[in-house]
């Protein structure tokens, strides 16, 4: 257990220092790239497009980019980590050739590596969302739609891993899927769309109860509405976490010894 | 702890064939469910072994009779397709050239890394780290990544690394070679060493003189199968009486 834990520990660490190596900005990349995003996202749909956003809670704001931020922190933990996992995975698949170790503490480190990006993005959600008064104690809340959502990705990452580590189809798949499951939820655009006539039942359903999408409502409903989430939204989303992450975690376990023997 | 430090009871492999694997989505998925054993290479058959703690044990064996993969079963990288393996104590193994190092990481953090997957705290390893750098005798270049090291100072840091974290069992595949004679010698004292201490090592090489100097049990593999066991001469003596009725005398050479 110690032994796993100081595995993971240092997973986590070559994460981190790996990825903003050989860059002499570092860290402020970390900021530069979501900060992009919703600049954009927030210039193409609210601007070009018109795309109004709800008011927020205090009734101040009505910020489609803070409606979008909100969204695409919880968002990116789950592409980051999906993604992620399958090269956590490979990128230790040679050394667990040579020498044993839990092979789960890669991917684990590399998901807490995640989860350390992920709370400097929520401290700078929460300042900005001081700095417009728009705040209150549900802000525990982000952090249970960040807790789930983690677990949602690892349990998904475990899975789509192993299946990488022998055909590295399952890379570009990945890439496709997500990339079309960023429209399945609500994140450049809002619910109430939802509720025009022309959107078929089946799809206005499926929008609102996948489970990414139960993630960033929880969220929202913290940090933009200032409103404690539905309890039937957290129910499912807590059901979708512990059940993925469990059917995940098992899978990869009764598969990790395998991967010494990919090619 | 018993008088055992590995036990190997019923040990059978089965490897994958790589050509046999299927090449397209729809091959594999016609293929779900049907299984065809010309797919599969039996690199070891029903092995049965017992290695008394603080024994000095050689595997000896002709080029693919599974002396690695036994290796590698007993450090736990492989799971056996049949039967049991168990090892008593921290084991510590050097497989092969720059084993368990990644080559982007520096000397000096793939030897903290190394001693995580031992099971060994920071501390202890930070603690260690003068030793490992002197013994390994690389200098400055533990700071640099392991990538650009030469073949000798990879199997130089890795056995450093191996013998250093105070392994109760150590796995040795035939790396030590790849060092150079001054090395060699310090490798041989240190095993030396462990053995006085009680450390059980399991060796693995084809020099058959080097085998009867250290070993006093030899075990002799010839086509995955566990011909004899016992003390070192007699066995080495039928392994070279089978390599001579061989009349194949490559691997007697190789000395």
């Amino acid at each position: 257990m110690r032994k796993s834990a100081s595995l993971i520990y240092h997973f986590a660490e070559r994460e981190s220092k790996a990825r903003y190596k050989r860059s002499l900005l570092g860290w402020f990349w970390s900021f530069m790239n979501p900060l992009t995003t919703v600049l954009v996202y927030n210039f193409v749909f609210g601007v070009v497009y018109g795309a109004k956003a709800p008011l927020t809670d205090n009734g101040k704001a009505e910020s489609f980019g803070l409606y979008l931020f909100t969204g695409l922190v919880v968002w990116s933990v789950f592409t980051g980590v999906v993604n992620g996992s399958m090269g956590w995975l490979a990128g230790v698949s040679e050394l667990r050739k040579k020498i044993y170790f839990p092979t789960e503490t890669a991917l684990l480190g590399g998901a807490a590596a995640n989860a350390v990006q992920t709370s400097l993005e929520a401290v700078v959600l929460i300042t900005i969302m001081i700095a417009f008064a728009n705040i209150s104690w549900t802000v525990i809340f982000l952090f249970v739609a960040l807790t789930l959502v983690m677990l949602f990705a690892l349990g998904i990452g475990f899975i789509v891993s192993v299946f990488n580590a022998r055909y590295r189809d399952m890379q570009y798949l990945m890439g496709i899927l997500l990339g079309v499951a960023f429209f399945a939820v609500p994140i450049v655009y809002t619910e109430e769309l939802l509720n025009r006539q022309e959107v078929p039942d089946l799809v206005r359903v499926f929008v609102t109860w996948n489970p990414p999408a139960l993630f960033v409502e929880i969220a929202r409903d913290a940090m933009y509405f200032l409103e404690v989430p539905q309890w039937n939204r957290l129910l499912a989303a807590t059901v979708w976490a512990v059940v993925t992450f469990t059917v995940g975690w098992v899978f990869f376990r009764s598969k990790s010894m395998e991967i010494s023997e990919e090619p | 702890m018993s008088t055992r430090a590995i036990s190997v009871d019923g040990v059978s492999k089965k490897f994958r064939l790589e050509r046999n694997r299927p090449s397209s989505i729809k091959e594999a998925i016609l293929r779900i469910g049907k299984t065809n054993d010309a797919d599969d290479f039996w690199v070891l058959r029903d092995i049965q072994l017992q290695i008394e703690r603080g024994s000095f044990f050689g595997l000896i064996g002709h080029n693919g009779s599974g002396k690695s993969t036994l290796l590698r079963l007993m450090a736990g990288i492989h799971r056996p397709t049949t039967g049991t393996i168990e090892s008593d104590g921290r084991l510590s193994a050097l497989l092969e050239l720059g084993s368990g190092f990644h080559p982007d990481l520096t000397g000096r953090e793939n030897v903290f890394l190394n001693g995580a997957m031992l099971g060994l705290s920071r501390k202890q390893m930070a603690e260690s780290m003068d030793t490992i750098i002197e013994f390994s005798g690389i200098g400055d270049f533990i700071d640099e990544p392991v990538k650009i090291y030469s073949s000798g100072m990879y199997v130089r840091l890795g056995f450093a690394v191996a013998v250093n974290v105070d392994p109760e069992i150590l796995l040795v595949d035939e790396v030590i070679a790849v060092g150079d004679e001054a090395f060699q010698r310090r490798c041989m004292a240190h095993m030396n060493l462990l053995r006085e201490k009680g450390t059980t090592i399991v060796l693995v090489s084809h020099n058959t003189r080097l085998m009867t100097e250290l070993c006093d049990t030899i075990g002799w593999l010839d086509h995955g199968r566990l011909m004899e066991v016992g003390p070192s001469e007699g066995v080495i003596a039928s392994y070279l009486a089978a390599v001579d009725a061989d009349g194949d005398n490559k691997l007697t050479t190789r000395d």
